[in-house]
């Protein structure tokens, strides 16, 4: 990109709140809905193209074994055995059911603890102070750097022997923690590192939407003498619901599929007790260690479902607010 | 921006193309008018991306020929001798190295999909022979291995050599061997009269020397569900059990009981936290740091412990053989990694010539001088092969290997599933729970699954 | 940098209009200020304390990374660095891991953006969301099937197939990033270019996208570093030639043991471009990260 160009953003981005309000109007504009329907057609289409080419074979391939009873190579002799795929996975409490319950325990607890420290430190982060650029620059390097490098830091920050969190942690008295290597600890473990990656992004995600809020109830409010919790609780809440909404529903999909830190910290099937096997790893290692390729499909496309049902759910809450 | 010259490129293998007609039409189906033409564009745009069409089904002359390995040290060792067998082969070399769960992986996603990219595949005898094979995606040696009085078949071992067969088919070919070893703290054991004889013994001087709330720890192994079922074998053996008895499962036994707790105890009483997330790379450090007195794992990896890089106890570490339990000091003796073809590879012959050049008599020799233990017995009984390893490990591998058994894990198609299952009971006692009933369960899920593994294996 | 004026400006007239509390208020600001100082320093600490350890180790002997008596003091070794550069597949790999990138992110954004601003300009909200359920999808389920029909094409482990894979990242992000920016762009600008005889076509080739620049820019950016960090799709689409880094640094996990230096330099070598684009186009980036969200 020509650099001439950059310099334009501040000039730009400061009219958002005042373009929204246009294009909300302007959408119903005459020229525009009289333009040539092709043409919208012709730039929209590459992409949906592109992604359906990349998406709908392994759809179908995925659909098809998941009715199979594929097991150790997927062009073994095959045979359709129905539904029965599904109803092995949805009956199968030893593995299915846990991993589906720590898949909602780790999305929730890990996403909900960034959304209230994102929102604290985005609030916090609100006025001006000097050094501002520096901070949120700090903020974004962790969601920036690599998934695989940053398990694997982990894991070395993290050993319950030699690692140095348990070294700092004896500077100030605490005991040492196993972390990771604990059955009850690596879960939240994982969490905590899901909210240190995450949490950032929820903050800069946070801190645009509040730089969008009108100023004026704000100001109405405080004249009416209402604190600052109550300022926060009854007139920004409301007004950032959109922007807390997205940010939620693209923190949660991310979320409800991760792997890499999982993987890279826990091993094949989370861990020695299955502690922190979620869907994703479950059906991993269904496909890799256990070359079951049609349970393995059957998982993954409950999981997709599981998936889309969410983003559908949340998608509906804020289409009633946004739209 | 131009799309750099791809070097080259294998076509589709023979069998699959009728196959790749099918899941492509419900993707025709799906598009709309509309999208049609942006499709054909995107198509288009994506055929001039690859500059080539598919390539021939023959090998191409300039093709090199393609080692998938794990990132071992035998991998190092023989990456400087390429260039030899590139001359002589007149052919480029290339190899690539992974872990072995990448490797795995790659290999399960690339044969599913009868794959040409890869000629020679590195592959763990015992743990994805069995499945590789029935998926016919390993080339039949038989005829290669035994027709050449050169590359004399029989020098192997005869255990690792039978491990090399699956369905009466020679596939795979040893290159390296491993037996457990007690790595120990020769400084500390002095007073008790150097390295213990038995795992009794081990355990007291264990319980002894372990001040974990300083962080010394009497024993360190691992202690992951599934990375640990290969160590904890060759307690099973010495305790008198086996994972399987008769082709029923083994691990409800009162000898596989015992040797389950006294594993957990060991672990539990004498080591490290955060055990139970331990396999071979968390285990390793924590001995070479000097935290622990003993530790057992592979002799493989012997030389680390003599690497000032690695290790602060180079001076003081000694290598013993494996301890006596009840039944006697049984450990595993197994070909850990073996070579093998990939059926559609365009490049057999070669791959074979790469093979029988790696594997023969001569290189094995050389390599094993180089401290890589190897399946020779050529080698083996040539003291100057066994000159690089210290004294004490070249005594212990040769005890080691007269006791041993030549497998470590469950003999079956699935070994993941089937190290998960029996790995369970491993951590409850690592854990501190009580171990019978967590064996009694995994032992009945042992049996099921090993009559399914068996239906399975009709191939 | 929008963000900080304008909440800047509106808090402090807010205070100044309750004269009479002003003394006791100041000292509680004051404290209060203090307070929010030290609350982010903190959390920067917290933040970027893993990536120094991360850089520090990659300064370290092995038995110095695995030892934690040894903090950030120590007399470095470059040796990490050196063993890293004398490895070949380093230095290859990141040209890879390069090529990849700008290509994916090039040939996305000529996809995207004109998409992007059909969807934005023509509300059609619903069919662009579409383009998100590729965001959805587990990318284990495309492994298999991915491997197996880029097999039957015989591209497997060229550039393009690398480049396509992360293109079904890409296309998505910035889609959605750009949606966000065109929606906030003044409509009234591209009306008045049609008034005076331009095509729709013409006001978006010359009105829009001149004026999207800066957001094309940062989803660019993203793309690209979302590119630069796939670990999964060059696992089992790349080979030797193409291999791209994240890959590459496994090269330092071996069988019987893990250089951590070496990994921890390597992973240093990764992570300094991205943490210098993050200096850099700090603004930019930011901008592309909350255009698509702020928008709903």
């Amino acid at each position: 990109m020509p650099s001439p160009t950059l310099a334009e953003t501040p000039t730009v981005a400061p009219e958002r709140p005042a373009a929204r309000a246009t294009t909300r109007s302007g959408r119903k504009a005459i020229p525009f809905e009289q333009a040539n329907r092709r043409l919208k057609w012709a730039l929209l289409s590459p992409a949906l193209g592109f992604v359906a080419l990349m998406i709908i074979f392994p759809l179908v391939f995925t659909l098809n074994l998941s009715l199979t009873d594929a097991f150790g190579a997927v062009n073994a002799n095959n045979t359709y055995i129905g539904l029965q795929n599904f109803i092995d996975a949805l009956t199968d409490t030893r593995r299915f059911w846990p991993a589906v319950w720590r898949t909602v325990y780790f999305t929730v607890g890990a996403v909900l603890l960034q959304t209230v420290l994102g929102l604290a430190l985005a609030m916090l982060m609100r006025k001006a102070f000097r050094g501002m650029e520096i901070v949120r620059t700090i903020l974004m390097v962790p969601l920036l750097a690599t998934p695989v490098a940053i398990g694997i830091l982990w894991l070395l920050i993290l050993d319950p022997t030699n690692g140095i969190a348990n070294h700092l942690l004896g500077f100030v008295g605490i005991p040492p923690q196993e972390f990771l290597g604990s059955v009850s600890q690596s879960l939240p473990t994982l969490m905590l590192i899901d909210v240190w990656q995450w949490t950032p992004m929820m903050t800069i995600l946070l801190l645009a939407g509040l730089s969008t809020l009108p100023e004026e109830p704000e100001e109405a409010a405080l004249m009416d003498g209402a604190n600052a919790w109550q300022r926060f609780r009854y007139i920004i809440l409301p007004m950032l619901r959109t922007t807390l909404l997205t940010a939620l529903v693209l923190r949660g999909v991310d979320a409800l599929k991760t792997f890499d830190i999982i993987y890279a910290t826990k091993g094949p099937g989370g861990g020695s007790a299955f502690e922190a096997e979620t869907l994703n790893v479950y059906a991993y290692g269904l496909t890799f260690d256990y070359q079951e390729y049609g349970l393995a499909s059957a998982v993954l496309v409950l999981f997709t479902i599981f998936i889309v049902a969410v983003v559908v759910l949340l998608r509906r809450r804020t289409g009633r607010t946004s739209a | 921006m131009t799309m750099p010259p791809i070097r080259r490129r294998h076509g589709a293998a023979e069998r699959s193309l009728s196959r790749g007609a099918g899941p492509v039409a419900p993707a025709k189906h799906a598009l709309t008018r509309r999208s049609f033409g942006a499709l054909v564009a995107a198509t288009a745009g994506a055929a001039t991306l690859s500059a080539c069409s598919p390539g021939p089904r023959t090998a191409d002359p300039n093709a090199p020929l393609r080692i998938m390995a794990i990132n071992h040290v035998w991998s190092q060792a023989i990456a400087e001798h390429l260039p030899e067998f590139e001359d002589l082969v007149g052919r480029r070399v290339s190899m690539r190295l992974l872990t072995a769960d990448q490797l795995s992986n790659s290999y399960n996603v690339k044969l599913n999909a009868s794959a040409t990219d890869i000629d020679v595949m590195m592959v763990r005898a015992l743990q994805e022979q069995i499945l590789f094979t029935r998926n016919g995606w390993l080339a039949d040696l038989t005829d290669r291995v035994e027709g050449d009085a050169a590359y004399d078949w029989t020098d192997f071992q005869e255990a690792p050599r039978e491990r090399s067969v699956t369905a009466d088919k020679v596939v795979s070919v040893p290159i390296v061997t491993e037996r457990p070893a007690l790595y120990y703290r020769k400084d500390l054991l002095e007073d008790f009269g150097g390295a213990p004889a038995t795992l009794e013994e081990m355990l007291e001087i264990s319980l002894e020397l372990a001040d974990r709330n300083n962080g010394f720890f009497g024993y360190v192994g691992r202690g992951q569900r599934s990375g640990a079922v290969t160590q904890w074998s060759s307690f099973l053996y010495s305790f008198g059990g086996d994972f399987t008895v008769d082709g029923a499962s083994g691990i409800g036994t009162p000898e596989a009981i015992a040797a389950y707790e006294f594993y957990g105890r060991l672990l539990a009483e004498t080591g490290p936290p955060g055990v139970t997330n331990m396999s071979l790379e968390q285990a390793m450090p924590i001995f070479a740091q000097g935290k622990a007195a003993f530790y057992i794992d592979a002799d493989a990896i012997y030389s680390n412990f003599l690497d000032p890089g690695i290790s602060t106890v180079i001076e003081e570490v000694g290598f013993a053989p494996f301890p006596a339990g009840p039944a006697g000091s049984v450990p595993h003796n197994i070909p850990s990694w073996s070579l093998g073809i990939n059926r559609f590879s365009l490049l057999q012959d070669d791959a074979w010539e790469f093979i029988r050049w790696i594997s023969g008599p001569e290189m094995v020799a050389r390599l094993q001088a180089a401290g890589i233990p190897g399946a020779r017995q050529s080698a083996w009984d040539d003291s100057a092969t066994l000159a690089s390893f210290p004294n004490d490990l070249a005594e212990s591998m040769r005890i080691n290997a007269e006791n041993g058994k030549g497998t470590d894990r469950p003999d079956v198609i699935q070994v993941g599933r089937a190290r998960d299952i029996v790995g369970r009971p491993l951590v409850a006692g690592i854990t501190g729970a009580a171990v019978p009933p967590v064996a009694a369960d995994a032992d009945a899920e042992f049996a099921d699954f090993l009559i399914r593994d068996n239906r399975q294996r009709e191939f | 940098m929008s963000t900080v004026s304008t909440v800047g400006t509106t808090s402090v007239p807010s205070g100044t209009q309750r004269p009479t509390a002003a003394p006791r208020r100041r000292g509680k600001r004051r404290l209060g200020s203090w307070l929010r100082g030290v609350t982010i320093t903190v959390v920067c600490l917290i933040v970027a304390m893993p990536i120094i350890w991360m850089i520090a180790a990659a300064f370290k002997t092995n038995v110095q990374v695995t030892d934690p008596n040894v903090g950030l003091i120590f007399s470095p070794t470059l040796e990490n660095f050196r063993s890293a550069f004398a490895d070949g597949a380093i230095l290859g790999s990141m040209l890879n891991s390069l090529i990849v990138g700008v290509l994916s992110t090039a040939i996305s954004a000529v996809l995207a953006v004109p998409a992007a601003w059909a969807v934005g300009r023509f509300s059609m909200g619903r069919t662009g969301s579409l383009v998100l359920v590729a965001r959805i999808v587990p990318a284990i389920s495309l492994l298999v099937p991915w491997y197996y029909l880029f097999a039957q094409l015989g591209l497997v482990g060229s550039y393009t197939v690398l480049v396509l894979s992360h293109m079904f990242v890409a296309v998505p992000l910035i889609l959605w990033i750009m949606i966000g920016f065109f929606e906030g762009l003044p409509i009234e600008l591209e009306e008045a270019a049609r008034t005076d005889g331009l095509s729709a076509f013409g006001s978006f080739l010359r009105i829009a996208l001149p004026l999207a620049a800066p957001g094309t820019a940062a989803a660019a950016v993203l793309a690209f570093i979302g590119s630069w960090n796939n670990f999964m799709f060059a696992l089992i689409l790349a080979d030797e030639d193409t291999m791209t880094m994240p890959v590459t640094l496994f090269n330092f996990i071996s069988y019987a043991s893990t250089d951590w230096g070496g990994l921890m330099a390597a992973a240093t070598l990764m992570t300094v471009p991205v943490i210098l684009a993050a200096v850099f186009g700090q603004r930019y980036l930011v901008a592309g990260l909350t255009a698509g969200a702020t928008k709903g």
